[in-house]
């Protein structure tokens, strides 16, 4: 017989320490699958985890896609933290990139410094927006969010094909399904000659110090905090908690559309129909690996940023389709999902051994 | 045939804790046995020995002199000793004899047949059809009953098994386990209530810090013998106080209070009007789910009901959420210490933290002033005697006096000028109960009012001023304490009718 128990006190440095013990099972895990199908397994690891960072592109690639997953994240954990379920970040990036775009559409022959911000600004309302969908439902009808904000991504994603196809596509573009390209001054600026790493890192960095100080710091952060662990003790106290909901939504939602707009204002330029390769349920596992919280964040994110790379890498030199990626990210909540299990949670098996079982 | 359990020189050492120290015991069938302690003496501890949950690092125990090995659940059923806990091992959306045949050995027909005996036998009326979530706390203890008689148990282990018991249902269950008495199965009955010794138990052992401290029969014994045993102290009997609120004020007063749910696990409140005078304790008294939890929302502010007028110091306060209702020096203290009042994972000051009146400056524009909380925490260890003062401490590290005593600080230390609490003691220890009741009491002397919500009739006795009952939400005549005996209460409790 198995009997499984909740164990009393878990000792916080176990706490943190479990998601890079779920990435040291991801690469065995991996190295296993490469083995499988036929690759010398070590070899295979390199090119997936090594090849891609070796150079200073491949770094700066890793920021690029660390930036995205690391302000999403940011955002989810506000939500995730104060029992609030927001699935639908990418729905949430995909809005804010429509508003943030459309802005830029705007000024597309014009030029100014002031044109950047109000791009930027605009996709953050329109993540924001766009989270309060299932926020207001939440609140006032009792939905599921789960469910609202998951069926919401379907609902921009189609929006934003019905822009780049219809009313928003390039006159001059031979009907290919995108926009005009962006003027350079609703462009994130480039940091270096040569790379594409931009300046919306500088925003995912404000993110995570914003979040730290407002989550460890405030009153707000407070609320949140004790409403994730009891929603009845934050009843006890008085919180508003309908406010809250929608607090957090926002502050998600907005970074989720900060995350839009850098991809569109940062590499890609333009809308089209694939501006991401779902960051946004991605970032999901990135929130959780790094624990919730905003120094965690940032190393999670480098770390499912380099699953990407290593699957882009793995397509060319191993000819392994780059969905690969998507394996590893499986893999990282599943060892995490379990490695926490077994920390919250002892098993025992009682016919084999005869120790008693205390309380 | 006699049954002749003894329990020798058994030991258990946790880290840091004796929990039982050179234990020895005797018992035969035929009598009703307690085992007496306060929360912590190490009661619970030596019944898991007994019934394999735990093995003892030292001694033994014989049944009919055969010494047992009991080493898992499963020997302790092999060997007919039956166990009812307190928390109920049932499965909520099965039904009874789905439950009742998950570790049964024989084909359903016969264990039917079986149960139908035990039914008819014991006069228990229980559908063995519904789901067990539809039962009442006292027929799930039943069921729990049932499947240790289907083994035809030697001994029967009850685990404080009234915590959970209306008064009808505990008094059905003394009827019940007098008759398993009488055809000779040997009953431990656990517990920290005194008077249920003295009505139910044939002699008593009293445990104290994992020892045994005295072993005799329950007729030498009284309620004050017994709580002196337990506590190992004098208790300074608390007097209670003379009536001094005939021509107060009214401070708060409810007018017109109804409630009506859609959750059948839920009480309607049907019309409630009363109100409270300064300095004055209003002991709200019911047998618990007769509404007493919806009131407390209410009164709190966390349920906030159409058409309900809360008059509180002049004002009309029924619109308000809990916090704001504090800021006019209203205090709450909820039954649920433990999931409710605090958040066990939670640091003791950020617990402190959760009542955050406005002259408080615990967060001041909106940051976090943690040096304030902090020594506002350590003012309110060091004023209540609470066990520590480490405010870094999580709470769930706190025993449950310790933390019932730091809800209370946290309420009282704004001085409010009205406490409703909703049995403030439940489940800790005399010592705790005690210091708990005096410092109620010393708020009504300071002209505070209180509302105490309780289960507890002796409770109610001894603090209020004025005592009404709830039952199936709706309030009985409001009367003044020195009025009341127990047995009036009992009646109204009941749903009965005085005068």
């Amino acid at each position: 017989m198995i009997k499984i128990e909740k164990r009393n006190d878990v000792p916080m440095v176990l706490y943190f320490f479990t998601p890079f013990i779920a990435i040291i099972l991801t690469i065995l895990g991996g190295g296993i699958i490469f083995y499988i199908l036929g690759f010398n397994p070590i070899e295979a690891l390199k090119f997936y985890f090594i090849t891609p960072i070796s150079n200073l592109y491949g770094f700066s690639e890793l920021l690029l896609k660390a930036t995205p997953l690391c302000l999403i994240a940011i955002g989810l954990s506000f939500c995730f933290k104060s029992n609030n379920w927001n699935i639908g970040a990418e729905g949430q990036l995909t809005f804010g990139a429509i508003v943030g775009g459309g802005v830029a559409l705007l000024f597309y022959n014009q030029e100014g410094f002031y044109i950047l911000p109000l791009v930027i600004l605009a996709g953050a309302i329109g993540g924001m927006i766009f989270a309060l969908i299932p926020a207001v439902l939440k609140t006032y009808f009792n939905t599921n969010e789960i469910l609202v904000s998951l069926m919401l991504v379907y609902v921009s994603k189609l929006l934003l094909d019905y822009l780049v196809v219809g009313p928003w596509s390039n006159p001059e573009g031979f009907n290919f399904p995108e926009t005009r390209q962006f003027n350079d001054s609703s462009r994130m600026p480039l940091l270096f000659e040569g790379l594409r790493i931009h300046a919306g890192i500088f925003l995912a960095l404000a993110a995570v110090m914003l979040s730290w100080f407002i989550l460890y710091k405030t009153y707000l952060g407070f609320q949140i905090k004790v409403s994730g662990l009891s929603l009845k003790t934050a009843k006890y106290a008085g919180f508003k908690g309908k406010t809250m909901i929608l607090v957090v939504f926002m502050i998600s939602g907005a970074c989720a559309g900060l995350a839009g707009v850098g991809e569109i204002t940062g590499p890609i330029g333009q809308l089209h129909r694939m501006i991401s390769p779902d960051y946004g349920f991605t970032a999901i596992i990135v929130a959780f690996l790094g624990r919730l919280n905003p120094f965690g964040i940032i190393f999670a994110s480098l770390v499912v940023a380099l699953t990407y790379l290593g699957a882009e890498t793995a397509q060319i030199f191993l000819q392994i389709p780059k969905y690969i990626g998507q394996v590893f990210q499986g893999m990282i909540l599943f060892f995490l999902l379990a490695s926490d299990y077994l920390l919250f949670f002892k098993v025992k098996i009682l016919s084999l051994k005869k120790n008693e079982l205390r309380h | 045939m006699t049954t002749d359990l003894r329990i020798s020189n058994i030991s258990k050492i946790y880290p840091g804790c004796i929990a039982n120290d050179n234990v020895s015991l005797q018992f035969k069938s035929g009598k009703i046995y307690a085992l007496l302690g306060e929360n912590g003496a190490g009661k619970s501890t030596l019944v898991k020995i007994l019934s394999g949950v735990v093995s003892p690092d030292n001694g033994e125990v014989f049944l009919n002199e055969k010494n047992l090995k009991l080493s898992s659940p499963l020997d302790a059923k092999k060997n007919k000793i039956g166990m009812v806990f307190q928390h109920f091992n049932l499965f909520e959306t099965l039904s009874v004899f789905e439950n009742l045949s998950i570790d049964a050995t024989e084909d359903n027909k016969s264990l039917r047949v079986r149960i139908n005996e035990i039914l008819k036998k014991y006069n228990f009326s229980i559908d063995l059809d519904v789901p067990v979530l539809n039962l009442s706390a006292g027929h799930k203890q039943k069921v729990e009953i049932i499947r240790c008689l289907l083994r035809s148990p030697k001994v029967l282990i009850m685990d404080e098994p009234t915590s959970v018991l209306t008064e009808q249902e505990t008094e059905e269950l003394f009827i019940s386990l007098k008759k398993f008495c009488d055809e000779g199965i040997l009953i431990i009955y656990i517990t920290h209530k005194l008077k249920e010794v003295l009505s139910l138990c044939d002699e008593v052992a009293v445990m104290r810090k994992g020892k045994v401290v005295s072993v005799s029969q329950t007729q030498n014994e009284k309620i004050e013998t017994l709580a002196n045993k337990m506590v190992g102290q004098k208790l300074a009997k608390i007097k209670k106080k003379i009536n001094i609120s005939k021509n107060k004020d009214e401070i708060f007063k409810v007018k017109h209070l109804n409630f009506y749910s859609d959750d059948p696990f839920e009480t309607n409140l049907v019309n409630l009007n009363f109100s409270v005078k300064k300095g004055e304790c209003l002991g709200i008294a019911g047998i618990s789910g007769n509404g007493q939890n919806e009131l407390f929302q209410i009164l709190s502010g966390e349920i906030i009901t159409p058409d309900t007028s809360i008059i509180f110091r002049n004002k009309e306060i029924a619109k308000l959420n809990p916090k704001q209702r504090r800021e006019y020096l209203m205090a709450f203290s909820p039954e649920d210490r433990i999931s409710q009042a605090a958040v066990p994972e939670l640091k003791i000051y950020e617990n402190v933290a959760l009542n955050n009146f406005k002259s408080s400056n615990f967060f001041e524009k909106g940051l976090v002033n943690e040096k304030k909380i902090k020594e506002h925490s350590k003012k309110i260890l060091s004023d209540f005697s609470v066990n520590t003062d480490n405010v870094e401490l999580k709470s769930q590290f706190l025993s449950g006096g310790n933390l019932q005593k730091l809800i209370l600080g946290r309420e009282l230390i704004t001085a409010p000028e009205l406490l409703i609490c909703y049995n403030p003691t439940w489940g800790l220890d005399v010592g705790a109960i005690n210091y708990i009741h005096e410092t109620l009491i010393k708020i009504n002397d300071q002209e505070k009012s209180t509302i105490l919500i309780s289960t507890d009739t002796e409770e109610l006795l001894k603090l209020s001023d004025r005592i009404v009952v709830i039952y199936k939400g709706k309030l009985s005549k409001i009367m003044p304490s020195e009025e009341v005996t127990p047995e009036k209460l009992g009646v109204l409790m009941g749903g009965g009718s005085i005068d």
